[in-house]
């Protein structure tokens, strides 16, 4: 809302001596943040909840309170007008209650160019001057914050006004020259046969004010602001009067503002009421009354505003104050402008924001109860986030929806993906099914900028349509060790697996990987789903594996770059998260340590290996881990060299040599008889 | 007597030995002592020829051990000193060392973690919630009932078709446009006192450019206790605002409007890049603004409820980016969303 300050002071006695940066400034103080100034025109940001101050009037009355002076009322007069003229007969009904109020006024008018100092306010607000008949309605507007219409008389059938719901399928050509199909919430203002304008909206272009224009109908209404605001929206259709119908008009104003137009007209020679003013207004609003009580404005601010200067505020705003019989407080009559005030909050508000904010002592509140522990998923994603930057993976944020076609190959399918009814563009069209992706975007992002090694994690949500859920992902590609004693070495699989590792054991997590061949998005036969517990349901907290390469290429990656990545449900982790663990004491008898190299099938899986020795074992057998396969010179084809350390320990005792080759040669015959595993080398 | 030269020739040779680290330093001290022509020892074996004949034994004996013992001394200080020297293949020590790779903290979690901090050594409880949401608790328990102007001020996301919530049966229907939904359901689960935060992503249908991004962080706080006042949330968010920018800043609070606060505010904090005078970052304002916040709306104590005549609250939000861009010096929100490592890297560790 532009405003400029003699157009303010009209309304507000401002000190001579405060120029438009005081002005300016003052107003902001309370509520109203400055966007810019121009020469003497300030532009000032108003908020959703203060239709009234879309007036110059409005702010000026915000002005006089802030710099403590007297505001200036003035009674509309609607001039002189041609009593010998007889006015004409315009029947006017109502058909629907989203009209409040609907008043109409006539003038005979001469239609030309406005005077240049009217023409120079609407310019200095913004408003492009058309003709002074016009032109008188948005200065109206501007002053009072009171939308009007004026229609030419003689293009209206009947002559007569209906206010009613558009038919189906109505049309209108708007002001604008767009062909309007209207639908049947919309509520129009239709003369005899058809509608003439989008009540509240804009106008219609077959009845507009044109150079041959002799009688006006002016039109000063009310609307209900929920109609206004869905019409306008429905249309796409924003206006000056939409604007401050949808916010909410005052419905008292609407026949001073019709008083004040002709008045002007009259002042600027343009023309002449005729007749009288038509105003039918079925229920007319009385003023709100509200209660205000000392105690709850000191709690509430904390800080106490004297009594003279609570009344002073509310006076000068607009509200009329009676001391409250028997309580300490205001009995308090709400202006109809003051859409936004119903209740003691609204108006310990205002006396608040024109008191000054910055006046209240600042304190701190008292805690009275031990505070509570945050949200585990607040801990946990702290502690993933430092388990996995310490292991050298580097946090990524990226957005939670993206292009359908880059979120389809990671869904389970492509009906569980969440889509969003209103996206800014196809850019952001579904939510996530997976982390991967976006990271796999931001992968390449680095990737096409040169930088090779790229290891990065997202914690955060992902979507299906049977709901929000929460994961950890991760994606890696370039060197392992990414230093130049050794360029050459790829991240791969077990690297990708390895953080998985991490994450299980940061969270007291026993899991183990099979091979897997439902994830669509990796490589077949490097694949992996991460379980944990003990397999009798559905117990898959995670994935792990080589990225496909044709999606890769498909995102924008140049071919043969080995990506893997991983990701891991952390609702499940949240479930099994032992945050503190037990340590058990340190043994008293030594280990003792065994080195087992066999040859295996090659496609033999490590855990069944593993499995065959645990079983075998006897409970001396505390851990057994891989620390060597190879494949080459010396191993047949198709068979692989194992090499497996076994730890044997005993809580109370120290194991005997004996008992040891006992374990290892029926582990050993297992192995040979289980899977057909030869010792080697020996 | 004899017996006195045998054992000062062994402390000698053990001064000698001590002193001695260097090979050429060692092969003077074996030829001192054990040279064939010259040597202290062959001296004293050649000397006991003329020694009487009955102390010759005893004498030979004592001779023989000592040439022994340095004989030993010394093979084992010069095995020590040649495995100390200089090996050939000296290594480039201007190389970079190995130092594995490292990870950062995304700026804007490092921010947020940040801002959490603080109020948690404040007794804040930090929770969390859904980021899709339903109507209930992101509109109309907010005093946003259908239709409500203010809806524009947060131009909403919408689901094509609703999505299950976890929790309370309510479907989903659009993205949060603010983390107050987890207010709104801890006040609906808990009574007052209150004292949380809730940060989160959450989402606006707004252009992406420099200032603007669909996505952003929130971190949003609220207070609940019988005498709460606009005093305490100007005491509290000054103290959040000193310990976040490590110094006293100058604060002050502009009436504003928020549907779910009553009276509202923004925070502004003197500017630091330009302390207070005027520069290109504030629109020579001299002050940045951090933040809204209020006293809550007495209709949203009603829509949970609590009794707005036994209880007062305060409200405030947090945009993490807005934050962040102060604090890294950033001029376009974007970059928190590109993940290019060249800026991630930047940040501390
Ligand atoms: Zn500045």
């Amino acid at each position: 809302m532009k405003a400029s300050t003699s157009w303010m002071r009209e309304f507000a006695d401002l000190p001579a001596s405060a120029d438009v940066n005081e002005v300016a400034a003052r107003i902001a103080d309370v509520g109203f943040e400055v966007a810019g100034i121009e020469g003497e025109v300030i532009d000032f940001e108003i908020t959703a909840n203060r239709p009234d101050c879309l007036s110059v009037r409005g702010l000026a009355r915000e002005a006089a309170v802030a710099f403590g002076v007297s505001g200036v009322e003035r009674p509309e007069a609607p001039g002189s007008g041609r009593p010998d003229v007889p006015g004409p007969d315009v029947p006017v009904t109502i058909e629907s209650e989203l009209c409040g109020r609907y008043a109409l006024a006539f003038a005979d008018v001469t239609v030309g160019p406005s005077p240049d100092w009217l023409a120079d306010r609407l310019a200095s607000a913004g408003v492009r001057p058309i003709n002074n008949v016009v032109d008188v309605t948005n200065y109206v507007l501007l002053e009072m914050g009171q939308p009007m219409h004026a229609f030419d008389l003689a293009r209206l059938a009947g002559p007569e006004i209906r206010v009613r719901l558009a038919r189906a399928g109505e049309s209108l050509t708007t002001l604008d020259r767009q062909a309007r199909t209207l639908e049947g919430s919309m509520l129009v203002i239709a003369d005899r046969d058809r509608a003439v304008a989008v009540a509240g909206v804009m106008g219609g272009a077959a009845s507009e004010v044109s150079a041959s224009t002799q009688r006006i109908a002016l039109e000063s209404a009310w609307f209900q602001p929920a109609t206004v605001r869905a019409t306008s929206k429905r249309l796409g259709l924003k206006t000056e009067a939409s604007a401050r119908f949808e916010r909410g008009a005052d419905p008292a104003a609407a026949v001073a503002a019709l008083s004040r137009a002709l008045g002007l007209l009259e002042e600027m020679g343009a023309g002449h009421r005729v007749g009288r003013v038509v105003d039918v207004y079925p229920s007319p609003q009385t003023p709100r009354a509200v209660t205000l009580l000392r105690p709850h404005l000191d709690r509430l601010l904390g800080d106490q505003v004297p009594d003279q200067d609570v009344t002073r505020i509310l006076a000068g705003l607009g509200f009329v104050t009676d001391a409250a019989a028997g309580s300490d407080g205001w009995h308090v009559e709400v202006p109809t402008w003051r859409v936004d005030v119903s209740r003691e909050a609204d108006l310990i508000e205002e006396v608040g924001r024109h008191w000054g904010i910055n006046r209240v002592p600042a304190t701190f509140p008292a805690l009275r109860a031990a505070p509570h522990r945050s949200d585990s998923g607040v801990l946990r994603g702290r502690r993933i986030r430092r388990v996995l930057c310490g292991a050298g993976l580097q946090e990524a944020v990226t957005f939670t929806f993206m292009e359908s076609a880059a979120a389809a190959p990671f869904a389970a399918d492509s009906d569980s993906l969440v889509t969003i009814a209103n996206p800014l563009s196809e850019k952001f069209a579904v939510l996530r099914p997976s982390l991967l992706p976006g990271l796999l975007d931001a992968l390449i992002y680095n990737r096409r900028r040169d930088i090779t090694d790229v290891r990065l994690f997202e914690v955060g949500a992902v979507f299906s349509v049977r709901g929000e859920g929460h994961r950890v992902g991760w994606v890696l590609t370039g060197a392992r060790h990414g230093h130049w004693s050794d360029p050459h070495t790829e991240v791969d699989l077990f690297d990708a697996l390895g953080v998985g590792d991490l994450l299980a054991e940061a969270f007291g997590l026993a899991w183990r990987s099979e091979p897997t061949e439902d994830t669509a998005w990796f490589v077949p036969g490097r694949a992996a789903a991460l379980r944990a517990g003990n397999g009798t349901r559905d117990d898959r907290v995670g994935t792990a594996g080589q990225i496909l390469p044709g999606l890769l290429v498909g995102r924008g990656l140049p071919a043969g770059v080995t990506v893997v990545g991983g990701e891991i449900n952390v609702d499940a982790l949240r479930a099994a998260a032992k945050t503190e663990r037990r340590v058990t004491p340190l043994p008293r008898h030594p280990a003792v340590l065994r080195d087992l190299s066999i040859l295996i099938d090659a496609g033999l899986p490590a855990a069944s290996v593993r499995g065959t020795i645990r079983a075998n074992a006897p409970a001396t057998l505390v851990d057994v881990r891989e620390f060597d396969r190879y494949q080459g010179k010396g191993v047949p084809d198709g068979r692989v060299s194992l090499s497996l350390r076994l730890t044997f320990q005993d809580r109370d005792r120290t194991l005997t040599d004996a008992e040891i080759q006992q374990a290892l040669e029926a582990i050993v015959g297992a192995l040979s008889g289980t899977h057909g595993a030869t010792l080697r080398g020996n | 007597m004899a017996d006195t030269s045998v054992e000062d020739l062994k402390q000698q040779f053990h001064a000698a030995l001590d002193a001695a680290r260097t090979p050429a330093a060692l092969k003077a001290l074996r030829d001192d002592y054990l040279g064939r022509k010259h040597g202290r020892v062959t001296a004293l074996v050649k000397s006991i020829a003329t020694a009487p004949p009955e102390d010759r034994r005893t004498l030979g004996a004592a001779a023989n051990t000592l040439k022994q013992q340095i004989e030993q001394a010394l093979k084992a200080r010069e095995a020590g000193v040649a495995a100390d020297a200089r090996p050939a293949d000296a290594l480039d020590v201007t190389l970079p060392g190995r130092r594995g790779w490292t990870g950062r903290r995304h700026p804007l979690t490092q921010v947020r973690e940040r801002v959490e901090d603080i109020f948690m050594a404040m007794g804040y409880q930090v929770i969390e919630g859904p980021e899709v949401e339903d109507d209930w608790h992101n509109f109309e328990a907010l005093n946003m009932p259908a239709a409500h102007p203010a809806r524009d001020m947060q131009d909403t996301l919408y689901l094509s078709s609703p999505v299950p919530a976890p929790d309370d049966g309510r479907a989903a229907t659009l993205l949060r446009t603010h983390t107050s939904g987890m207010q709104i359901r801890y006040m609906e689960q808990h009574e007052p006192p209150v004292r949380i935060i809730a940060p989160g992503r959450v989402y606006r249908r707004d252009n992406f450019d420099a200032t603007h991004t669909p996505m952003f962080t929130q971190v949003e706080g609220l207070v609940v206790d019988e005498d709460i006042t606009l005093g305490d949330l100007k005491g509290t968010l000054n103290a959040f605002a000193e310990e976040f920018f490590d110094a006293r800043v100058a604060t002050r609070f502009r009436p504003s409007f928020f549907p779910y606060t009553e009276p509202s505010a923004e925070l502004d904090v003197e500017c630091q890049g330009c302390s207070g005078r005027g520069c290109p970052l504030c629109k020579q304002t001299g002050w940045i603004e951090i933040l809204g916040c209020g006293m809550v709306h007495p209709a949203v104590f009603e829509a949970v409820g609590y009794d707005p005549d036994r209880y007062t609250g305060f409200a405030f939000g947090v945009g993490i980016e807005r934050l962040a861009l102060r604090l890294y010096g950033v001029d376009d929100i974007r970059m928190f969303y590109e993940n290019d490592l060249r800026f991630l890297e930047q940040v501390a560790l």
